[in-house]
């Protein structure tokens, strides 16, 4: 019983090994099945990883390229502006600053302009370059100067990037110029000295791209017409310290003219005055002389000799009036008359007016009138100046007035003035001398003036009471067609 | 401790190495500095810019090194000097040397050559950290803090940056006293009472599969997953080896090599600086043969994150205390990557630990600091595209 037993249980745990063993078999096969699916997965994420890496990659370009981009234009704006608003030539080239620089990804720069006295490149910016450094690349400039004005010349761009075939070859411009990358750009202005902008780094990550090169064209074009306006303004700066230092100068004569000018008249009028003084007392003897003789209390005179007498008060009361306005004259130009101003009417004026002169009118047929526009009938004046004003004008337009014609005076009210316009049907006054007529004895060439004697100073005399009233006095007038004087006085 | 800092913009050199000092030594308020760090970009790295630093400072020790851009509280300059007067407490010390001709010896002699010096009359005190400036050219930085390790030891925090040019890669500058110097190394040690905390961070994720590197030497990585290197590249993203080429520069700092770092659970990053004709890739810091390697991928915003945690990683090591200086060391490929961002970092940085913390800073073309560790303070790595952020305070 018992070895059958054992031979049992042998045989049971055979069937439990193999059991075991088929289910372990299983779980490694199911192991094995795992591991080549893991296996899979992290080959399928390796690959999913190299996507991610190139991917990467492109955005990382395509963010750098952009963040550059979007850098160079804010810093060319920015340099653009402190360009665009420099007026001065040497001044625009330092707003070029290294910051500004560095921004675009350079730490080097030159600006070079031709100098015509020297024929060689002047160095006008300069950052980064020690001076011996700048020594050197001077050196180079004058010696390949050929090669870098046939560039200025032909308007052309070089650089690391893109270099024109007749131009020195990069690895040269890196040598000389110490940049392991470079840009080389014309500044063109219109008018004056021409040159080149250069810009390197010695950064060996540095690139240059198509955008750095339209970058650095740009800011050389802003320089270029910076450089224009500079000279432009430059050019019309000195101009116009020129026009000024003209105007000073004759500005400067002509006041030494108006004072000669002013002391001349001081002279005259000063000799006039004594003049007319010293002739008033002896005419004053002779119109008394004369008028004592004419009376016939010394005796009978001669019929002859009375006429001439006659002729001797006559003329004596002409040089009297003359005299008399000639000093009327002389003391409004120095001052001395004292206007009184009162209201004055108008209409009353008007009337004294044509009292008289009533008789003078009536014997040539002569139709005077007056015209007083509404709320415009008083005037702010000297009473006894502004009457001899309207005598003289009046008495003028008889004198030059045919018979039968017309003499009218018309009042208007202006904004601060009145003005009054004194107008006649006689022969007009020449346009030529309608200026010179308020000239001291002046006389126009007429039939008139020849019959008729005058002596120059009325108009003079007019001329100066209205400024002394802070008028102004003109004529208007066409020959044949009658004049009109119009003159203003202020209303306050 | 008392910290003073003064930067100046000024062309002219004198003018700017006066200003700044002058401005520092205003801060320091009538204290000695014990010693002072300057930065320069690269066209004042001149004998007479150290000449006239030591008429203005007499013998107080002098440490610092060029980049491509200094990071201050205000804005990032780019060209112009800085300086930060240190004037150490009673409890506090430090020791400053430099080793000069690195590529006399190995970067692992000269490491431990500094190591060596920076302990002299130091053996026996607290020893908190070390401030290392090397030439950012050297072909195996990592080699160099080997070096530094053996001899300082193996969990000395070591801060480090690899000075920078302007990125035409073609000269490095060092200060030491008198001396500006390039192939060289300087550091100062800093121990007694003092508290600093420091982060470091890339912002880079990883993508694809890994892949071993089956041969390497140094710096240079040979075949990748039994290919040459530069397949990876080529297979990502679809561009033979004479395009990646030309566009390497973008291509390394967009997608660098990450170094994958078991103990730490991190990925180191590798920028790659040249190929060779045989398809090998030449790399910025060393890769050791076996790693494994994965490609990485960022973004500005990634960046901008790490940034944060870097800087909130060396608050969290300062437990409270109030920082009295931060230095920060920002690799330059971030700053080509950021470049009008940049800015952002430094409102980042003001935004973690105030804005009227004295901050000063460099661009980098390598960056050293230990990564978390499990361990106490942790092994220190040669890093590429990453910013370390140093706080340092005086003790509680």
């Amino acid at each position: 019983m018992i070895p059958n037993f054992l031979m049992f249980c042998a045989m049971l745990s055979i069937v439990f090994l193999v059991i075991a063993l088929f289910s372990k078999m299983q779980l490694l096969k199911e192991a094995q099945g795992k591991i080549i699916r893991l296996d899979r997965s992290l080959e399928e994420m390796d690959e999913q990883g190299k996507l991610i890496m190139r991917t990467d990659m492109e955005l990382n370009k395509t963010q750098e390229a952009l963040d550059k981009k979007i850098s160079g234009l804010n810093t060319l704006q920015k340099l653009s502006h402190s360009i665009g608003t420099t007026l001065e030539e040497n001044q625009i080239f330092k707003t070029i600053a290294a910051e500004y620089l560095e921004e675009l990804g350079f730490e080097r720069c030159l600006a070079c302009l031709w100098d015509e006295l020297t024929k060689q490149f002047q160095i006008h910016l300069n950052i980064g370059y020690t001076d011996p450094e700048l020594a050197k690349i001077k050196t180079t400039l004058q010696e390949d100067k050929k090669y870098y004005f046939s560039l200025v010349h032909n308007g052309l761009t070089s650089s690391s990037l893109f270099n024109p075939p007749d131009f020195l070859s990069k690895e040269k411009i890196k040598l000389y110029f110490a940049a392991n990358s470079f840009i080389i750009s014309c500044v063109l202005p219109k008018e004056g000295s021409r040159g080149f902008f250069f810009v390197g780094t010695q950064n060996m990550e540095t690139r240059i791209t198509e955008g750095d090169c339209e970058l650095v064209t740009i800011l050389a074009n802003q320089i270029g017409q910076a450089l224009d306006n500079a000279r432009l303004f430059e050019k019309a700066w000195k101009s116009q310290q020129e026009l000024e230092v003209k105007v000073e100068e004759r500005t400067r004569q002509l006041s030494q003219a108006f004072e000669e000018v002013k002391k001349l008249d001081k002279r005259k009028s000063d000799f006039i005055s004594s003049v007319s003084h010293e002739l008033r007392t002896p005419l004053t003897s002779i119109k008394g002389y004369a008028s004592i003789l004419l009376t016939g209390k010394l005796g009978n005179i001669p019929e002859e000799a009375l006429e001439r007498l006659k002729k001797i008060n006559r003329h004596s009361d002409e040089l009297v009036h003359m005299v008399n306005d000639l000093l009327d004259i002389s003391r409004i130009e120095s001052g001395k008359v004292i206007m009184k101003f009162e209201t004055l009417s108008l209409k009353e004026i008007m009337e004294k007016i044509n009292d008289l002169f009533a008789e003078q009118f009536r014997a040539k047929n002569i139709t005077f009138s007056y015209q007083l526009a509404e709320h415009c009938d008083t005037l702010s004046a000297d009473r006894s100046q502004i009457e001899r004003v309207f005598i003289n004008l009046i008495g003028n337009a008889f004198k030059f007035t045919p018979e039968n014609g017309k003499i009218s005076v018309n009042v208007k009210c202006l904004d601060k003035n009145i003005q009054i316009d004194v107008t006649d049907t006689g022969f007009g006054i020449p346009e030529d001398a309608q200026e010179a007529i308020f000239e001291e004895f002046y006389r126009v060439e007429n039939p008139i003036n020849q019959e008729v004697k005058g002596t120059g100073l009325g108009l003079t005399l007019v001329k100066h009471i209205i400024e002394g009233h802070h008028g102004k006095i003109w004529v208007k007038s066409k020959i044949g067609q009658g004049s009109t004087f119009s003159f203003t006085i202020p209303t306050n | 401790m008392k910290v003073s800092l003064g930067f100046n913009e000024s062309k002219d050199y004198v003018q700017a190495v006066n200003e700044a000092v002058g401005e520092a030594t205003i801060g320091l308020q009538n204290n000695l500095p014990s010693f002072a760090i300057i930065f320069t970009t690269i066209e004042f790295a001149h004998p007479m810019v150290l000449k006239i630093l030591n008429n203005l400072l007499g013998d107080t020790p002098i440490v610092g090194c060029s980049s491509l851009g200094i990071i201050s509280g205000k804005k990032i300059i780019r060209h112009g000097f800085a300086i930060a007067l240190v004037s150490l407490g009673q409890q506090t010390f430090f020791n400053a040397s430099c080793v000069k001709e690195i590529s006399k010896r190995t970067p692992l002699k000269t490491g431990e050559e500094l190591g060596e010096k920076l302990l002299y009359g130091c053996r026996d005190v607290r020893r908190n950290f070390s401030l290392i400036f090397s030439d950012g050219l050297i072909a195996n930085p990592g080699q160099l803090f080997n070096g530094l390790e053996d001899k300082m030891g193996k969990s000395f925090p070591l801060i480090g940056a690899a000075a920078s040019d302007n990125l035409a890669f073609s000269k490095t500058f060092q200060y030491f006293n008198k001396d500006v110097l390039t192939d060289a190394c300087c550091g100062i040690l800093w121990g007694g009472k003092l508290n600093f905390g420091w982060g470091i961070e890339h912002g880079w994720k990883p993508l694809g599969k890994e892949r071993l590197v089956n041969k390497a030497n140094k710096n240079v990585i040979q075949e990748i997953n039994g290919q040459p290197a530069i397949k990876l590249y080529e297979e990502y993203l679809d561009k033979n080896s004479l395009e990646l080429s030309k566009d390497l520069k973008r291509i390394s700092i967009f997608y660098p090599l990450g170094v994958y770092l078991p103990g730490e659970n991190k990925y180191l990053l590798r920028n790659i600086t040249a190929i060779k004709d045989d398809g090998a890739l030449i790399t910025q810091g060393d890769v050791p043969e076996g790693s494994n390697v994965r490609l990485m991928i960022g973004t500005k915003e990634s960046c901008l994150t790490a940034t944060k945690k870097s800087c909130e990683d060396a608050q969290k090591r300062l437990f409270g205390v109030k920082p009295e200086l931060i230095m920060v060391f920002n690799s330059a490929s971030r700053f080509t990557l950021l470049n009008k961002q940049a800015a952002q970092e430094i409102e980042i940085i003001q935004q973690v630990f105030g804005p009227h913390v004295p901050l000063i800073g460099i661009y980098t073309f390598g960056e050293a600091a230990p990564l978390e560790s499990i361990n106490y303070l942790g092994k220190t790595y040669f890093h590429n595209q990453s910013i370390c952020v140093l706080a340092i305070g005086a003790d509680k």
